[in-house]
């Protein structure tokens, strides 16, 4: 291997390329040039990184100085500075918010900090198309284990006394499923790979595939020696073309060297394994439909029993491992089941990857210890509240989960508590909202999702998620009734009752956890015609209270309308009949001199104003 | 076997059964919409949910195995809640029009809601509005009413192997369709409207016509094919308004096709004849039943005395019960004195008879619609079973998905080449050459049953025969390769269970008795019984037609329609129309003009009617009473469901009040004395086995070559909607096929400068058709593909009949019409 002075870890995941991380490359590149240094610096694209929000970031190796929000304009800057002068460039390092002292080091940054890698073990550390780069970070070792020294029988021992859970939201032990499986008698077994996450604002597998390709390969091989299978596929969403890029690169590399095909690393072992590009229907993720669209059929769920690893797959023994499940079980092979269970709880051991997402200053991609307290990841990881605004609630687990609210935040983060709460753990979506949240139009967004991406197989799903949708719509478009919130309670217990598959037992969480934490609101919106946080336009009214008002004419400026009139340094009013209630004005004002108040209040007297600023001041 | 209790019953059942199928056997009603017993479990419509003891999620009871010791309630307040707030769901979109609905009153949700259904509706927010598409000819589809139980694009894809329809789009405005939103392009077997819970699928041709309740229904069996299926028809005011299958009822089970389902409208065809008629100055005028018999009493009479009785012939018809057919045989044997009777079935079943007897020494060959089940092998050979026997077609199917290997030799693509696991696409005709190539490949690897085969006589002969039948010489004519001559007779040879099926009759040409021949010494040769060799008979009575002696024991149909040197001076036809469905029409026409006395009995005015000195009403199928004997040997009752048309009478009473009109005595005066008659006869003949099994080898000849003036082979087969001359007077078969098509391949299309759906000139040695041409990459290059049974086609100018078993393939030309 060549060897250079240092290298620079540059983010090449979807988040940082949006953000622009590939013309920032051909900037260093050029920079580094002109300078004479591209014998010494070596730029490797890497996978994700997970800091997301401050895209494009790198570091650099060997001083793992960490770099953020690149931009073409600063590299000369930051390539005279680092690489020339030797003296780490301040101005593109990460600073406390508030506190404005920057911190050169990778490790120092809160937002690593807590952060425990396993499954994104390689992020950042190499480049995710070199098959020797992994190889160079112990890959494939465990499969050499897997395939030379272990039985399948010994595999699974492995796997199940690690009390590894499947990470695709319902927890089912991985060791477990295994079993089943290879207990069952079959000349041709599937060992197949879920990478269709199709939760909004979820991100975990695809990080994992677009950073670390080989991890999932390796975790597959083990698998499908441990349950007998000889073919593979792995069912990743053509929205991801990166992954499948890389995925396909990665497949490519192992058949040349041996890894994949026949008598893998001289073991006798032979597996194959190809990429199945999904279509993008969300229920595709539901194992038994994912099979279905594999085998080229409309992908529906079929009813259980019989289950996959009797039948699944063209009717053959199957398993289906979500990708950050097959990514840890390498390092579990290689480092057994106590180490693995030195990490989380009892019944939940291990790390859990969440796309951290929200009203929160850290976003990105984080991998914490079970059992962390959610309070830990949101002010610590999350680096709290953005612009110190009051925490309303976090919503885990997609549309399938729900919200938990301020109370629950010492809820440590397993699988069994998360239930406890309504909500679950799902692939792990994490959306932290605050008080500028109105949790009825939380719920009516998932309900959106849900209702639109039912396969319409079962009727409790297909009409019932509509029915939801279409009570929620009514209550935030001002048709609220009396009787819709139980409705809406009975209506989404029988549905879950009722219902074929995952998304249907599910799709009504996110109204139940609502509804149970949030109920006022829910009241307000009926009876009241009132949205407290402005979301819902029908059902507030903008008020600017003239004892906060400094007469700045910030909103005046913002607003889109011309609803906002009055002179400077004095009280502003808005023309109720032009105000399209944005809410720009009520986010632009430092004086918390706006209000928001029922629907009612538009055609308000005075002294019923008086009164309702009142009420409404008591409420926020 | 495991046992269970449902509802505080102790129950047994079978291991591998679910809960639903466990209650349903055990009279324990549990509500469902998506489940059919004939298709894989659904879950879809949420109805079936149980509870069981200890387990705290409900249990779809459709898709959720018994198991022992369960504790199952089906009925329950929470289950109770469930449903109706399921049944509230379905309801928010499917439109209350039960008012203007053909499915009310016989309508399973309607029936579901009545039972568990809430006042009052709480979630009226979504309806779905599509208009209903009326586009197809026989299916409407109101994507409205539709509660997406899945039922109908099941039926049609699982257990048809005809996926026409799917569900298109995904949530809530998900819809059944055909593929791209177009016109339902399919069998047309109707099966999605029996299986459909609610209106969404109905049958046009009954659009309107009655309300469930006021119609009376009644079974009877089939008028069409030989699998002799049960329909029940709706009936008001004297009128079949319907005709559907009752799930489990008759042979099929509940499957209908759609010649049973839509095509007994044939009998309100406008060429009804109402009363009799007799030619006079050459043309045919309404006559009284007195009239007409004493004039052909009269004649016939004449005729006997002048020309002796064997110059009366008679033909009988498949389409006629036993007793009819019974009534002229006595009648021509007893009253005439003549032996000369026969019918369609010797282009047909006659055959397989004379092999049978051949190779196996039995008499009669009776099929079992259910033997293609679980047999590891089935060949079938030039035949589309799914078409000319559709309800032993859908077995076939079921077989192959069960595991069967199915192995099909045929030139055209049909839908049993679709589903096959192998497909040999031979040229027309070759069958013989694949069976003995594969019997000399059979000999050569010694796979066969040597010392079964050491019993029986003709084997040295056989092997002399078939040395000429190598690898090469087979491939050659047959146009498959090597390869796969030998894999299909290693599979068929090493096959622990197998059969072997083909279908042969009038309305084919691709086979004759040879080809029959040929298949029996491939049993022989493996050491199979004859059971393994699986022939059905043709249409509904042909089989019974034979049992009741309607088969010659003067002369045939080749020597007394065929043979100008037989003198015969009279034919009595009963419900045959031979100018349309017997070979070479002008031979026919001929010999019937030169009759001094063609008696016609039919329903309608045939073309062969058209030729008749006196032509004599005869009630339908469905105007009578009487039986059928399907292909199995099944005798069925044929139910009186409609008064009959003018003054028609049943065909056995006309023949009865002839025989008094002559002043003789037939010996019976009621269908009861007839039906003793018959079984006392059948009795009297079953001595006579002989069980003695020889080879009968036979070579491969061509009936006609094509040549330069006669490039093209033409193929005659069945197509769905019809089977003869009443398929083609349903209109509602009418509306799907309407006229006779020659389908060509697009290579010979070219070169001959046809265009799709331009009439054409078919010519063959015998004369000259004119067709609509269909370009179709169905058939192989050098062949065209035709069927009989349209009277306005008369394919059967073209033809000729097998007088010396080869299959009598046809060489025609085609050209286009300036």
């Amino acid at each position: 291997m060549e060897r250079y002075r240092a290298n620079v870890m540059l983010c090449a995941g979807t988040g940082c390329v949006a953000s622009g991380a590939m013309k920032v490359k051909t900037a260093l590149q050029e920079e580094l040039k002109k300078r004479g240094l591209q014998e010494e610096i070596k730029i490797v694209l890497t996978g994700c990184n997970g800091y997301c929000a401050q895209g494009p970031v790198m570091s650099v190796h060997p001083d793992e100085v960490f770099y953020q929000a690149l931009t073409v304009e600063e590299i000369p800057r930051l390539v005279e500075e680092h690489f020339l002068k030797g003296r780490p460039y301040q101005k593109l390092m990460f600073k406390e918010p508030e506190k404005k002292v920057a911190i050169p080091l990778m490790r120092d940054i809160p937002f690593f900090k807590y952060q425990v890698l396993r499954v994104l073990r390689n992020r950042g550390l190499i480049d995710p198309e070199s098959l020797d780069e992994y190889i160079a970070r112990d890959g494939y070792q465990a499969a050499a284990k897997a395939l030379t020294q272990m039985t399948p029988q010994e595999i699974i021992e492995v796997v199940k006394d690690s009390g590894l859970r499947g990470r695709g939201g319902a927890g089912f032990p991985t060791g477990l499923k295994w079993q089943f499986c290879s207990n069952v008698l079959s000349d041709v077994k599937y060992m197949l790979c879920n990478g269709d996450e199709g939760d909004p604002g979820a991100f975990m597998d695809r990080s994992v595939m677009e950073a670390d390709p080989h991890a999932v390969i390796e975790g597959m091989i083990i698998g499908a020696k441990a349950i007998g299978a000889h073919q593979g596929y792995i069912y990743v969403r053509a929205e991801y073309p990166l992954a499948v890029k890389r995925l396909q690169i990665a497949i490519d590399r192992c058949y040349e060297a041996g890894l994949l095909g026949k008598n893998i690393m001289d073991s006798g072992f032979d597996f194959d394994l190809e990429i199945y590009q999904g279509a993008g229907a969300f229920v595709c993720g539901e194992e038994t439909a994912l099979m279905r669209s594999i085998e080229g059929k409309r992908g529906m769920p079929r009813p259980r029993p019989p289950f996959p690893a009797h039948k699944g797959l063209w009717e053959k023994p199957s398993v289906l491992n979500n990708v950050e499940t097959l990514a840890q079980v390498p390092l579990i092979i290689l480092n057994g089941a106590e180490w693995y269970r030195s990490l989380g709880t009892e019944n939940s051991p291990g790390t859990k990857v969440f796309a951290l997402t929200g009203a929160v200053n850290n976003i990105g991609l984080i991998e914490v210890p079970m059992g962390i307290p959610l309070r830990t990841i949101i002010y610590d990881i999350g680096g709290g509240m953005k612009k110190g605004r009051k925490f309303k609630a976090v919503q885990m687990g997609g549309p399938s989960g729900g919200c938990i609210p301020e109370s629950l935040l010492d809820l440590p983060v397993t699988y069994e508590d998360i239930v406890k709460s309504g909500a679950i753990m799902g692939s792990g979506g994490m959306v932290v909202m605050d008080d500028n949240n109105c949790m009825v139009s939380t719920a009516k967004f998932f309900l959106e999702f849900t209702a639109d991406e039912s396969c319409g197989k079962c009727v409790p799903c297909r009409v019932g998620t509509r029915i939801l949708l279409d009570i929620l719509t009514d209550i935030c478009e001002g048709r609220g009734r009396e009787g819709d919130i139980e409705a809406l309670e009975d209506l989404s217990q029988d549905i879950i009752s009722a219902s074929l598959c995952g998304l249907g037992m599910t799709a009504p969480n996110p109204v139940l956890t609502t509804i149970r934490y949030f109920r006022d609101e829910y009241e307000a919106h009926i009876k009241d015609k009132w949205c407290i946080a402005g979301v819902c336009r029908d059902l507030c009214t903008f008020f600017i209270d003239e004892k906060f008002c400094k007469g700045c004419m910030a909103c005046q400026r913002a607003c889109p309308s011309k609803a906002v009139v009055g002179e400077k340094k004095k009280p502003h009013r808005i023309i109720q009949e032009l105000c399209v209630h944005c809410r720009t004005c009520y986010e632009t004002c430092k004086f918390k001199s706006i209000k928001i108040l029922p629907a009612k209040a538009r055609e308000a007297q005075p002294s019923e104003l008086i009164e309702l600023v009142g009420t409404a001041q008591k409420k926020q | 076997m495991i046992e269970l209790t449902i509802d505080d019953k102790k129950i047994e059942v079978e291991e591998g059964s679910t809960i639903l199928e466990a209650a349903l056997k055990n009279d324990i009603k549990i509500p469902n919409l998506c489940y059919d017993k004939r298709l894989k479990p659904y879950g879809a419509c949420r109805l079936c949910v149980v509870e069981v003891e200890g387990q705290p999620r409900l249990f779809a009871s459709c898709s959720s195995p018994a198991e022992n010791g369960m504790v199952v309630k089906t009925d329950t307040p929470k289950l109770r809640k469930i449903r109706q707030t399921v049944l509230e769901l379905m309801l928010v979109h499917h439109p209350l029009d039960c008012p203007v609905c053909d499915k009310a009153g016989e309508c399973d949700l309607q029936d579901l809601a009545y039972e568990y259904g809430k006042p009052e509706a709480r979630f009226i927010r979504h309806r779905k509005e599509a208009p209903p598409d009326v586009r197809g000819p026989l299916i409407e589809l109101s994507s409205n009413r539709c509660i997406l139980c899945g039922k109908c694009v099941r039926i049609c894809d699982e257990y048809q192997g005809r996926g026409a329809l799917g569900l298109i789009g995904r949530g809530f405005p998900v819809v059944v369709q055909p593929a791209f939103g177009e016109i339902l392009e399919c069998d047309y077997c109707g099966q999605c409207i029996d299986v459909c819970p609610t209106g969404a699928l109905l049958s046009k041709p009954y659009k309107f016509k009655a309300r469930a309740w006021f119609l009376e229904e009644k079974d009877t069996i089939c008028p069409f094919c030989s699998c002799g299926c049960t329909l029940t028809l709706g009936i008001r005011e004297g009128k079949i308004l319907r005709s559907r299958g009752k799930e489990d009822n008759g042979v099929s089970g509940g499957n209908l096709c759609g010649r049973g389902r839509f095509g007994f409208d044939y009998i309100y065809s406008e060429n009804r004849l109402k009363t009799p008629m007799i030619r006079k100055n050459g043309e045919l005028v309404p006559a009284s039943w007195d009239e007409a018999l004493t004039y052909v009493s009269d004649n016939l009479k004449y005729i006997m005395t002048a020309h002796g009785p064997s110059s009366i012939g008679a033909i009988g018809s498949h389409r006629c019960t036993n007793e009819d057919n019974y009534m002229l045989q006595k009648f021509m044997r007893n009253i005439i004195g003549s032996n000369n009777i026969d019918s369609s079935a010797a282009f047909g079943y006659a055959v397989v008879e004379k092999a049978w007897e051949m190779a196996f020494g039995q008499k009669s060959h009776r099929i079992n619609l259910k033997s293609p089940l679980g047999k590891e092998v089935i060949f079938i050979l030039e035949s589309d079973l799914s078409i000319t026997h559709p309800v032993f077609g859908l077995n076939i199917l079921r077989a192959k998905r069960e595991g069967s290997r199915l192995i099909i030799a045929d030139s055209r693509e049909t839908k049993l080449t679709r589903h096959s696991t192998q497909w040999l696409r031979i040229k027309p005709g070759t069958g013989i050459v694949l069976l003995n190539g594969i019997m000399k490949l059979i000999i050569d690897k010694g796979l066969f049953d040597r010392k079964k085969v050491a019993e029986r006589t003709g084997f040295s002969l056989l092997e002399s025969v078939l040395r000429d039948y190598t690898r090469e010489k087979v491939s050659k004519i047959t146009g498959i390769t090597e390869e796969e001559l030998t894999s299909t007779a290693e599979t068929y040879a090493t096959a622990p269970s197998r059969m072997l099926s083909l279908s042969i009759g009038a309305a084919e040409n691709t086979k004759g008795l040879d080809t029959v021949l040929a298949a029996a010494n491939l049993i022989l040769l493996l050491g199979d019984s004859p059971d393994s060799l699986q022939i059905p008979a043709e249409y509904c009575n042909t089989f019974g037609l034979y049992q009741v002696w309607v088969k010659p024991e003067g002369k045939g149909i080749l020597e007394m329609l065929y043979d100008e040197t037989i003198p015969l001076h009279s034919l009595y036809i009963m419900g045959e129309d031979p100018v349309i469905n017997f070979p070479q029409t002008s031979k026919i026409i001929e010999r019937l003009r030169s009759l001094d006395l063609l008696i016609v009995q039919d329903i309608t005015l045939t073309e062969t009617a058209k030729l008749a000195h006196v032509v004599l009403p005869a009630s339908s199928w469905a105007e009578k009473e009487g039986t059928f004997t399907n292909a199995e040997g099944l005798t069925q009752m044929l139910r009186k469901v409609v008064p009959a048309t003018g003054q028609s009478l049943p065909d056995w009473m006309i023949l009865r009040n002839l025989a008094l009109t002559m002043g003789r005595d037939i010996g019976v005066r009621s269908l009861n004395d007839i039906s003793n008659e018959i079984n006392l006869s059948i009795v009297n003949r079953q001595s006579s086995i002989v069980n003695r099994q020889s080879f009968n080898p036979v070579h491969y000849t061509l009936g006609e070559e094509p040549d330069a003036s006669y490039p093209l082979t033409m193929v005659l087969r069945d197509i769905l909607q019809h089977s003869g001359s009443m398929s083609t007077r349903s209109q509602a078969l009418d509306l799907v096929a309407p006229e006779a098509v020659l389908e060509i391949n697009e290579e010979d299309a070219k070169r001959h400068g046809i265009l799709d759906h331009t009439h054409v000139r078919v010519s063959s040695r015998r004369g000259s058709v004119y067709l609509k041409a269909k370009v179709s990459d169905e058939v192989l290059q050098g062949v065209v593909f035709v069927s009989l049974h349209f009277p306005h086609g008369r394919i059967n100018t073209l033809t000729y009949p097998s007088l010396n078993g080869t299959p009598p393939i046809c060489a025609v030309r085609v050209e286009a019409i300036k």
